[in-house]
């Protein structure tokens, strides 16, 4: 086959089809590879990594997805190494970059970007980027709630070559090692990632010997042409027209001050500006985002606008402009702390889905629990080793126009993100988990269709040399309801210690050391509801009554129900 | 004597029926009866003593097989069902894992409880991570629990507590006590079905096997009598999903042990067919009217994962439970899988699929959309004047004409849009077929290719040849395999413990004496005094110190920590591409399969004549072989004139009852001493 130069030729509909399957096929390898080899419990368990395939220009291909909060991160990684790099990459190349100032998101997520070569012509790249457990800094975990420069978030790895020739540079290794806790569970997450675009490259290699390089080149383009057509009709399909909403990001980590956030959504023709100029200022705690990690924050609702269950690639994000001052929470500029980003980058998603809405109720569920409710715990096991637990908690979901909303499901920043089974749990750490259920006294947003129950997690330490520290957002701002649905409830975290009487609520808390016997809460809030409560039929709430979730005098407060005529709806 | 087997598959009961002493099998196919399979089975055994002779008082062997579990869990028809758990913890059921697989969906949520709230009820108790005693088990709320469960009229209760995969006490006081407050209920723990850790998955294990327990117990008891009424007095058993056979009396205590069912009995027949063929590694592909699955065979096992997921989808966590089952990857491309073309023009096969009502196109049953089926019948493939047997006329005209949107969109002809979407499928299954072998570590190089199912054979030597197999091999009654398979299948039990310690000295140790427990346990199980009558086969799960996953890696009882650890290392590489040889290792679960030594079915010698191939020539037939090549004549054998010896250079077709099989130019199929086809390339 030749390889002059031609025009890009058009692959017919079938190829491809062929090398789609194949493209999504090697993502999905790439992820099975990542979650059954990494050390780290983010990694296997909340699935805090994703898998891509870029083109040459760094258009993304295909993308294996755990989480939310990659859509459309890799792209501007790509980009901005291959503009550094340029001419100077060559076949068994392996790059890192943990960068949040160059498309990355905080520095525990390190991503590594392998370029593929067929026949000395770059062919695309492959990239994963993982949640490292430490990546140095100031805490165990590299996350401090309070941090107020991103020098206390750890070790930048700026976009640099890791190895040459498949061989990685000593140097640079031990430089990791030396400046990570757990530099085994780094290197392991290293081993693990390095594994994964190899498997990418060797389809790649083979799919590209089978088709040629200039048709699986075109396929690319094919690739994200079509979903971009896609995509520009589903927008043309919507009213034109301004749609805006606001919101809060209920403090930064530093102080508890409320963060007005707000977008301005325009939609013409088959095109969509989502504009978050009136945003505040970058604060002075982690909760900033940079730009990639916006980016990301609209393109995860833009994508359930636009086709929830078709694999993300570019062209669905082509008819999409998202605008943003510099210096906002959403734009954050070095040396601005941004650890605890997603707690405010969720927020950014929120504002699109609560503005967009309107526009395809029957696609969008009213506010939920937001906040991934992520608590730290550290301390020594019974053998003296160091521990790191990071638990995300899954919590209440809004209502939708159909039926009441879902209970205890992940936040929308991650996705096929499991909880952590208490009995592996305990077997390794010295806790005992006293509850794990539904979080029935802090209630949901009533309506039509209420809204989904979130958890409640109550820890019963084991030992004294542990401590805790978490940054929960949706603590003083409850999810929004729709349609006259009352609002949901907040998060919290709980501390019950021996020596007080009462126990202590924080949202935010940079560390507090635990002893023997104290109780830690993690309390996730209920959804906002769907429709004015008074449509509520009387059977949902017998259900409710008769599942535990309300007493006949609560129902009697919320819809107005006595008993009477709780009892003749029996009938 | 005569071993028989039935198969109850969506559209079809199968039955095979295996003369021991001349060696001569008879089959038969009748449609399935949904409301109660067991009249489906009668019907297909009257079938075949009316066509066949079958003697039902020879029969000495019956083993039945098919989706009655999975089919009850579905359709929700269990019994009103309680769970009984620690106190803290009755929502676990309902919270599941809390994974969102639909990630951009927001309207996702967890699929229903099988056990809604109001009857997830908790008593005070507990132990912990390492087994004491933290919290002693209340009685008395036991009797609070068994008035509620007797006044909503429960039927089956689960008794699920936390660490019981250690101790189980707790579980088997409360469950006593609950029995002789409620008789007539059934009421189990969790432990009697899984002694594995991770509270969501037992719990759910416990629950769904609890639901469909006495519905199950029912069947097969119904099943028996009517069997013993038409004179079959020999012992019952039923396929299990780990490719074995288990007693009747077994399965009705532990129904979702039989969950998986009828793909296991064609995973126990591609072992089978591996052995004939002197192939230990065997990929099998099973290609039905809506789904293909495929299933690696290594060192002559099948490969038995600890978990399965129930109604699992890309979009849904379905219900995970932990019953031993073979390692399938489905994938939605069968014969009846449904080829469209998007707003966008792009070409999409499966994986809605025609099923069998209304079917594909040609059947003339009202399908209007075309599927595979239609496009190998449209390239020449199969012959419409000969499908099954001549029990059915293809309608080939109109299999055209449903190509004919197709065709116009790719701007081709309607026999190139046909060979597209066989491409199609084709590229799907290869997909699937790398995710079993080349992505799990195993070079297809070394394997052999068996394709079973009606739509198998027909794709067979196109995806051998692009996976690069060493063969592909057509085992003898294709369409009828999960059946014939399930006679090949011994008497087996997996047993599962986890047992959570570091791999040293210490550790070999409480490896060695619980395999020793577990030893005992299958010995009872099969009620056999010594070993020495099964065949016993550890595995021990371990993984690195940090990892979550564990990798299961094969261990023998006079393993040193040295030799298990090499043999980790190793299997582990061969999973996950490197080995960490100076971390530490730990132990999570144990894993013996055992399986009763004991008489299966064997492949009968079929004729070796002198006579020229040239008898087994039914005719010609032009196949499409795609815009190069164009339409080429290939002749069309009978599988059943073929004699053993036979060698025959593609492009050829040969025919038989239940399939068509296409051999490729370049291609070599041989008929073995055994009748099975051994397709490969030519040098």
């Amino acid at each position: 086959m030749s390889n002059s130069p031609e025009p890009i030729k058009k692959v017919d509909p079938v190829t491809v089809e062929i090398l789609t399957g194949k493209l999504l096929a090697t993502v999905d390898e790439m992820g099975i590879i990542m979650t059954k080899t990494s050390m780290s419990p983010i990694v296997y368990e909340v699935l805090d990594f994703a898998c891509g395939i870029c083109a040459p220009n760094g258009d993304l291909i295909a993308q294996s997805n755990g989480i939310t909060l990659f859509t459309g991160t890799f792209s501007y990684q790509v980009r901005a190494l291959a503009a550094r790099y340029k001419d100077d990459m060559a076949t068994g190349d392996i790059f890192v970059t943990n960068d949040p100032f160059a498309g990355g998101t905080h520095p525990n997520d390190v991503a590594i970007i392998r370029p593929i070569f067929f026949e000395e012509q770059l062919l695309a790249y492959a990239i994963t980027v993982a949640h490292w457990l430490d990546i140095g800094g100031t805490v165990p975990g590299s996350l401090p709630v309070d941090a107020t420069s991103l020098f206390q978030e750890g070790l930048r790895l700026p976009g640099i070559r890791i190895a040459r020739e498949d061989k990685l540079n000593d140097d640079l290794v031990r430089l990791i090692e030396e400046n990570v806790r757990m530099p085994e569970l780094a290197m392991g997450d290293l081993r693990a990632q390095i594994a994964t675009v190899r498997i990418a490259e060797r389809n790649l290699r083979d799919a590209t010997q089978k088709y040629g390089f200039e048709t699986v080149s075109a396929a690319f383009s094919e690739i994200n042409e079509s979903s971009s057509q896609s995509s520009r009709r589903v927008i043309a399909e919507l009213p034109d027209g301004v749609y805006e909403a606001q919101d809060t990001i209920d403090g930064d980590g530093v102080t508890d001050d409320p963060i007005p956030v707000c977008v301005r959504i325009t939609i013409a023709g088959d095109h969509m500006t989502a504009d978050f100029t009136g945003c505040s200022p970058t604060t002075a705690g982690p909760v900033n985002c940079t730009r990639g990690a916006l980016e990301s924050a609209v393109k995860t609702v833009f994508k359930a606008l636009v086709d929830p269950s078709a694999p993300s690639n570019e062209g669905w994000f082509a008819p999409l402009d998202v605008i943003v001052p510099e210096g906002t929470v959403f734009s954050a500029a070095k040396p601005a702390p941004t650890g605890w980003y997603y707690e405010g980058s969720v927020h950014a998603s929120e504002l699109v889905w609560r503005a967009l809405a309107p526009l395809k109720p029957e696609q969008f569920s009213a506010g939920s629990y937001t906040s991934l409710t992520v608590l730290y715990l550290t301390g020594k096991k019974e053998n003296g080793d160091l521990f790191v637990h990071i638990e995300p908690q899954h919590g209440g979901w809004g209502a939708t126009s159909d039926r009441d909303g879902a209970n205890a499901l992940i936040a929308l920043t991650d996705g096929d993100t499991y909880n952590h089974s208490v009995e592996l749990l305990e077997a390794k750490l010295p806790v005992l988990v006293r509850r794990y259920g539904f979080n029935i006294e802090g209630g949901v947003g009533a309506g039509r269709h209420r809204g989904g129950y979130g958890l409640i997690r109550e820890y019963e330490m084991r030992t004294d040399e542990a401590s805790f520290f978490c940054g929960i957002s949706r603590n003083s701002t409850p999810p929004w309801g729709m349609e006259g649905g009352a609002v949901g409830s907040c998060n919290f975290v709980e501390v019950q210690t021996a020596a007080d009487s009462t126990p202590s609520r924080v949202h935010h808390h940079p560390n507090w050391q635990l002893q023997e016997g104290d109780h830690v809460k993690v309390v996730t809030g209920g959804g906002g509801g769907w429709g004015a409560s008074e449509d509520r039929s009387i059977t949902d709430i017998q259900t409710d009554i008769a599942d535990g979730f309300m007493t006949p005098e609560e129902a009697f407060e919320t819809y107005g129900l006595s008993q009477t005529a709780l009892k003749m709806g029996e009938e | 004597m005569v071993r028989l087997a039935t198969d109850v598959g969506g559209t079809f009961t199968d039955l095979i029926a295996y003369d021991e002493e001349t060696g001569k099998i008879t089959f038969t196919k009748t449609l399935t009866t949904t409301d109660d399979q067991s009249t489906g089975v009668l019907n297909t055994i009257s079938d075949a003593c009316e066509t066949s002779n079958l003697d039902l008082a020879a029969v000495d062997f019956f083993v039945h097989g098919g989706t009655t579990v999975i089919n009850a869990i579905t359709e929700w028809k269990g019994v009103k069902t309680a769970l009984v758990t620690t106190r803290g913890f009755r929502d676990v059921l309902e919270i599941g894992r809390g994974n969102r697989p639909d990630l951009y969906n927001l309207k996702a949520r967890t699929p229903p409880p099988y056990i809604p709230r109001r009857y997830r009820l908790e008593i005070t108790e507990r132990l912990d991570g390492q087994g004491n005693i933290v919290t002693p088990l209340v009685e008395a709320e036991v009797a609070e629990v068994a008035d509620i469960c007797r006044d909503a009229g429960i039927e089956a209760i689960a008794v699920v507590f936390l660490h019981s995969y250690i101790d189980d006490r707790h579980e088997v006081r409360c469950a006593d006590l609950l029995r002789s407050l409620l008789p007539g209920v059934m009421v189990s723990t969790s432990s009697q079905i899984s002694q594995q850790w991770r509270e969501y998955e037992r719990t759910s294990t416990a629950v769904l096997n609890a639901y469909v327990q006495p519905v199950i117990d029912r069947y097969f008891r119904n099943l028996e009598s009517k069997l013993t009424e038409i004179g079959i007095d020999c012992p019952l058993y039923a396929m299990q999903s780990n490719g074995g056979v288990a007693t009747f009396n077994d399965v009705r205590l532990q129904p979702l042990t039989l969950v998986e069912s009828g793909p296991s009995g064609a995973i126990a027949g591609a072992v089978r067919i591996g052995q004939a063929i002197d192939a230990p590694d065997v990929l099998l592909l099973d290609v039905g009217g809506t789904t293909a699955k495929c299933s690696l065979i290594r060192n002559g096992r099948p490969q038995i994962v600890p978990e399965y997921k129930l109604e699992w989808s890309r979009f849904s966590p379905g219900y995970t439970v932990q019953v031993s089952v073979v390692d399938i990857v489905e994938i939605g491309a069968g014969g009846g899988s449904i080829a469209s073309i998007d707003d966008a023009g792009h070409i999409h096969v499966g994986p809605d699929s025609a099923g069998s009502t209304p079917g594909p196109v040609c059947y003339g049953r009202g399908g209007t959309l075309p599927t595979v089926t239609d496009a190998k019948l449209v390239i020449g493939i199969l012959d419409p004047e000969n499908f099954a047997n001549g029990q059915m006329v293809l309608d080939i005209a109109s299999a055209r004409t449903a190509f004919e949107p197709i065709a116009l969109a790719l701007k081709c002809s309607v026999e190139e849009a046909a060979s597209a979407v066989i491409r199609i499928a084709e590229a799907n299954m290869i997909n699937a077929l790398k995710l079993v072998t080349v992505q799990r570590g195993h070079d297809p190089r070394d394997l052999s290719l068996v394709v079973t199912g009606g739509a198998g054979p027909m794709l067979a030597t196109k995806l051998g040849r692009e996976l690069n197999v060493k063969s592909t091999v057509i085992p003898v009654y294709p369409g009828v395999f999960s059946a014939w398979g399930m006679l090949a299948a011994l008497p087996r039990t997996d047993l599962r413990r986890t047992l959570f310690c570091e791999m040293d000295n210490e550790g070999l140790e409480k490896v060695r004496s619980e395999f020793q427990q577990l030893i005992a346990q299958a010995e009872q199980h099969f009620n056999v005094s010594e070993a020495a009558e099964l065949h016993l086969h550890f595995s021990v799960e371990a993984r690195y110190q940090g990892q979550e996953h564990s990798v299961s890696a094969a261990f023998q009882l006079n393993d040193t920590v040295a030799s298990f650890l090499d043999t980790f290392h190793a299997t582990h590489e061969t999973a996950y591409t490197f080995q960490l040889p100076e971390s530490p290792v730990e132990i999570t679960n144990l894993h013996l399969q055992a399986e009763y030594k004991s008489d299966i079915i064997a492949l009968s010698e079929i004729p070796k004549e002198k006579q020229s191939v040239i008898h087994s020539k039914k005719g010609v037939r032009d196949v499409f072989f795609g815009p190069d090549y164009g339409w080429v004549e290939c002749p069309v054998y009978d599988r059943e004139l073929l004699f053993s010896g036979c060698q025959l250079e593609g492009p050829l077709i040969i025919e038989e009852p239940t399939t068509t099989c296409l051999v490729l130019p370049g291609q070599v199929v041989e008929m073995t001493s055994t009748g099975l086809l051994v397709i490969t390339e030519l040098e």
